[in-house]
């Protein structure tokens, strides 16, 4: 990469060539022909970059579109954006639409808006307060979920699983109160084939199977087979066809 | 892979005294490769099961290097980045064996001693290939392997994950007429198993995404975390506790 790299802003319609850059904004309609590097893309127009997409920092507060993979340090997003190709990025947040076409590996992910996976999630601390729909696995080492909607995964891993309504027990207050009256209007939850974790606690959760060492099933789940080592515990209010101590 | 013994991954972790959180990390890092985990129905439903031999080896392996902490911290750093470019000192991989001038000139890389002496995980992987085949290619041949690799991770952009499941072999071919006999050779990366016509004479094959592991690990077991310099992603790990 030059020492000396440009910035660009498109307000009104352009197109640029790829190439490493130092800013771009596009707040009109832009798009990127090639693959982008820079330091900073801001989209809050209409946005497309047409190649692979290398940032350090990436915004999409209008609609962004990215024809290959997308690697950055932090990836925002509160408008729409999609991204074809593979999504690696240290930190992600969704306040809006993303819609993901294949893997995305993140350190941290937190999802207040929808999220679209065609693969795989991968991440170390992954939020949700949303509603997601991942065609894959879903793996962090937390996994901390408020559904707020309809919130899917083929398989759901990791070490640790808690899945709760909102104000179930940490939101307490009006906000809690509020929250769960809204969360349950919406009738946010939880499905999944598969559920694995040496700790899980869930409520409002629909899986086929859960195996796991300490397992704790909260109130309006439905599962079809349990499997734990270690300990047990089902709400009244749920629905457990088998369960057996392995 | 059909004759080898499945081993469930309750049994696995049963077995190996580890924990679901474990596996799961150790996948993500890229210690365990994708294609081991074989999704199976079984009558209590979806079930993973793992090539028993491969698996338990490997978890052996994880579980010997200095701890979890040293090797999540190097795993990050190794295949985190499998992308990106993460630079590999030279000296390590002569540490390892991994590079020689030689082998170097056939792959086509040049060392710049007055640079920062590094190289990507990617060359790595090339070398490491390189260097198998060398038991039994000549040298343009290894010229060719290192092309036709190149092109390939090349086609499939910024991902090495393209090397998943496949598998380089080198063939050779004898023609003759007329008095005069020739051999070609020819480099094919390819999934799964290779049917050629008979003519065709397999003489080397390797495993690319077996490799790609063995690369990670093994500069896992000689990098020291300190030499690793992503100290960055370290520190903005650890302050992502109290992010919300």
């Amino acid at each position: 990469m030059s020492e000396e790299r440009k910035s660009v802003s498109m307000s009104g319609a352009g197109v640029i060539a790829g190439g490493s850059y130092s800013r771009v904004s596009i707040s009109g309609a832009g798009k990127i022909n090639g693959d982008l590097y820079a330091e900073e893309l801001k989209m809050s127009g209409a946005g497309k970059v047409d190649g692979h997409c290398e940032v350090v920092q990436l915004t999409v507060s209008g609609t962004g579109k990215f024809s290959k993979a997308v690697i950055a340090d932090e990836m925002k997003v509160s408008g729409v954006a999609k991204v074809d190709g593979l999504v690696k990025v240290k930190e992600l947040k969704c306040s809006g639409t993303f819609r993901a076409g294949e893997n995305i590996s993140s350190e941290y992910v937190k999802v207040s808006g929808q999220l679209h996976v065609g693969g795989d999630l991968e991440a170390e601390i992954f939020r949700a307060s949303g509603g997601f729909d991942i065609r894959g696995l879903l793996t962090a080492d937390r996994i901390e979920i408020h559904p707020g909607g309809r919130c899917r995964a083929q398989e759901i891993g990791g070490a640790k699983i808690d899945v709760r309504r909102y104000g179930s027990r940490d939101h307490a207050g009006v906000l809690g109160s509020l929250m769960r009256a809204l969360s349950s209007a919406w009738g946010g939850e939880v499905e999944a084939d598969l559920i694995e974790g040496d700790e899980i606690y869930l409520e409002n959760t629909s899986a086929d199977v859960v195996r796991g060492k300490q397992i704790q099933i909260g109130p309006n789940c439905k599962i079809k087979l349990i499997e734990y080592s270690e300990s047990l515990t089902v709400h009244d209010d749920s629905d457990v066809e088998k369960q057996t101590k392995i | 892979m059909e004759d080898e013994h499945l081993i469930s991954k309750k049994d696995v972790l049963e077995k190996m005294g580890i924990s679901y959180g474990q596996l799961y990390r150790w996948k993500r890092k890229g210690l365990i490769p994708e294609i081991w985990f074989i999704r199976r129905s079984t009558f209590t439903g979806q079930e993973t099961f793992f090539p028993e031999d491969k698996i338990v080896e490997r978890i052996e392996r994880i579980k010997n290097m200095k701890g979890e902490h040293a090797l999540d911290d190097l795993a990050d750093v190794i295949s985190e980045h499998v992308n990106a470019k993460i630079q590999i000192a030279f000296g390590k991989l002569k540490h390892l064996g991994w590079f020689d001038e030689e082998l170097g000139r056939a792959a086509g890389i040049v060392i710049v001693e007055n640079k920062d002496g590094t190289l990507s995980l990617r060359d790595a992987l090339r070398l490491a290939v390189l260097k198998k085949l060398r038991r039994s290619a000549r040298d343009e041949e290894i010229a060719l392997a290192s092309r036709t690799l190149d092109g390939a991770i090349d086609k499939a952009g910024i991902d090495l994950t393209v090397v998943e499941g496949k598998t380089l072999h080198l063939l050779r071919k004898q023609l003759s007429g007329g008095g005069i006999s020739a051999e070609i050779s020819v480099i094919v990366i390819a999934m799964g198993e290779l049917v050629v016509d008979p003519e065709l004479r397999r003489v080397d094959s390797v495993d690319l995404a077996g490799m790609l592991q063995q690369v990670k690990l093994d500069l896992a077991a000689c990098c020291a975390p300190e030499d690793v310099n992503d100290e960055s992603s370290r520190n903005q790990k650890d302050g992502r506790e109290e992010h919300e």
